[in-house]
């Protein structure tokens, strides 16, 4: 094992020096206290009632704290559907982007061959063009196909186009990754001759495991929270992820007056991607900032 | 050599056809579309029929779709300079050697991992309520009547509203960014400067800002992207139908080819829609090109 040295960095207390920083962490604590309220607030929201919610005392419990809230917004308001669907579109689309896109880079990165340089290109402009430029000729060709008609092949069509969709991020994001693998085992391996599909699942692959793992938060992430490819081309209501089963939910609440269940289910809706990131935060903090280009 | 063919046309044939059918055929398709009159998005070819820049001309007569344009420049300019701004400032606050770095480089991230529509949920229902929400209680407890009276979601303020909570959320994640520019200048500018007597802000003016053009450059075009895409917030608040005060051009779009629920207004046409898919993209070349042109970075290598 590799011993780290310790830089002496901020341990030292300098009076005149904290002073300067004053400023900065009344900022700093200003706008993490402001979200931290928000968020209590809102917890403890879905867990009061509504008459609590509208008198301006939701910290005070008055009326008693109501778990049941959750199992009501579990149940009754089918959050339970829409958070199966996101789960099974998240995970199914990850798993097909790093089956796809981890070769792709490889190739990209590694070889020269016709067109390599035009589709590297390509990949990255696409990453600026907007959704609409390509969802309506797509509309049109799954409905002309009638492929959202049937639950089954309407659930494939979204997971093919979050998958298609995401196929140049993750690309880029991988060949950035590639790069800093060396070459020597794979000119190792193909001296015992070994075949180069072979050599790239058994030796790169898992070699860029800290890269896959941080390109798949993110896509889970985004797809995760995917709204407006799932609000053209979700056909059936039971088919909605969580972001569009909450957005009808926020319009019924006018009628149905349930705002603890409201905020049990934004609740429900924000620990997955939350809980993901608090256990996963270095590798999604580390995913930014290591890898941008001036 | 042979078997690295095979495996290049094993692992870039399907990726690159998927790519192609995702991307370049539908961008050229929508192209050509913004030239027809199409009334049904389903319609079939024999259907289409050519209407020159018809559908561009028709569009810039909209009043709503303009006001949605004026809406998208707001939202660039005011918001742009707000997030680029406070972003900037916290990233420099955060490399200033503050303690808790981490902690709250994460909890500033946050909001960019959690379901924009659960983020606007808790601001719209809470910040911004008029009788419990936070800003209300907020003002009333410093006494600032006039403050707390504000009815953040009526015509007048949801703009601001809107643009505030969206410009909250996006901090996070352009702080990251600069936060990694400015881990990239090394240690001996700043040590020598401080030798020299110079003080932090003049430090951040005469180093960290130039050194930082790149990344400006690169956080305007992300910022124009983002920009661009902008529906869900706008879809949030004003979730019946499109109003003037939130409108923007994808919303605007959408009741183009679904319809819109109450207003006689929008007409259905596929070909308008992807005409201002085609804006929209023209919008991000403006802005890219004009980002090239003006912030160069050849002078310094660092």
């Amino acid at each position: 094992m590799k011993s780290k040295v310790k830089e002496p960095r901020v341990s030292s207390f300098n009076l005149k020096k904290e002073l300067s920083l004053v400023p900065g962490y009344l900022l700093l604590i200003a706008w993490v206290g402001f979200t931290a309220i928000v968020l209590v607030w809102v917890i403890a929201a879905s867990l009061g009632t509504p008459a609590d919610i509208f008198s301006g005392t939701v910290f005070e419990f008055n009326n008693g704290v109501h778990p049941e809230n959750y199992a009501r917004a579990w149940i009754s308001s089918n959050v339970s559907v829409y958070f199966m669907n996101s789960l099974v579109y998240a995970v199914t689309s990850c798993a097909l982007l790093i089956l796809i896109s981890a070769p792709y880079a490889y190739v990209l990165q590694r070889f020269k061959f016709p067109g390599c340089g035009a589709i590297k290109t390509a990949l990255s402009a696409s990453t600026g063009v907007p959704t609409i430029m390509v969802v309506i000729p797509l509309y049109m060709i799954v409905a002309q196909l009638g492929l959202l008609r049937d639950p089954t092949t309407n659930r494939i069509v979204l997971i093919v186009l979050f998958v298609a969709s995401k196929i140049p991020y993750t690309t880029i994001f991988l060949m950035a990754y590639f790069e800093n693998i060396s070459r020597s085992y794979e000119e190792a391996a193909a001296i015992d001759g070994c075949h180069p599909i072979k050599t790239f699942w058994r030796i790169v692959f898992p070699m860029a495991q800290g890269g896959l793992i941080t390109v798949t938060i993110f896509n889970f992430i985004n797809i995760w929270n995917e709204y407006f490819l799932s609000l053209m081309f979700v056909n059936n209501d039971s088919l909605r992820p969580v972001a569009l089963g909450l957005f009808s939910m926020i319009n019924g609440m006018q009628y149905s007056g349930d705002w603890s269940g409201l905020f049990a289910s934004v609740i429900i809706v924000f620990l997955p991607t939350f809980i993901l990131y608090v256990l996963l935060s270095k590798y999604i903090v580390g995913g930014l900032t290591g890898g941008v280009k001036g | 050599m042979k078997r690295n063919k095979s495996m290049i046309i094993a692992f870039a044939g399907p990726a690159t056809l998927i790519f192609v059918a995702m991307f370049v055929y539908p961008i050229i398709r929508t192209v050509i579309m913004s030239f027809f009159s199409i009334q049904e998005i389903t319609d079939p070819i024999s259907k289409w029929t050519f209407n020159g820049f018809g559908n561009y001309v028709s569009l810039m007569q909209t009043p709503l779709y303009l006001t949605s344009w004026v809406n998208l420049f707001k939202i660039f300019f005011i918001g742009g300079v707000i997030t680029l701004g406070i972003s900037l400032l916290m990233a420099v606050v955060l490399k200033s050697g503050v303690r808790g770095k981490g902690f709250f480089q994460a909890a500033i991230y946050l909001p960019n991992v959690i379901s924009s529509v659960a983020m606007a949920t808790m601001w719209i229902q809470y910040v911004f309520n008029s009788s419990y929400g936070f800003l209300t209680n907020f003002f009333r407890t410093l006494h600032l009547d006039g403050l707390a009276s504000i009815q953040w979601l009526d015509a007048d303020h949801k703009f601001w509203a809107l643009l505030l909570s969206y410009c909250f959320g996006m901090v996070g994640h352009f702080m990251l960014i600069w936060v990694s520019g400015i881990e990239r200048i090394g240690q001996d500018y700043y040590e020598a400067a401080s030798i020299d007597g110079a003080t932090k802000v003049g430090q951040f003016f005469y180093i960290t800002l130039p050194l930082l053009k790149g990344i400006l450059r690169t956080n305007i075009i992300m910022w124009s992207i983002s920009v661009s895409g902008f529906f869900l917030w706008s879809k949030l608040f004003s979730p019946i139908s499109a109003d003037t005060s939130t409108v923007v051009p994808m919303v605007y779009m959408y009741d183009k080819l679904f319809g819109a629920e109450n207003t006689g207004d929008v007409v259905r046409d596929a070909g308008s829609a992807a005409a201002i898919g085609v804006m929209l993209c023209i919008f991000i070349v403006v802005v890219f090109t004009i980002v090239n042109r003006l912030i160069k970075d050849e002078d310094l290598e660092f």
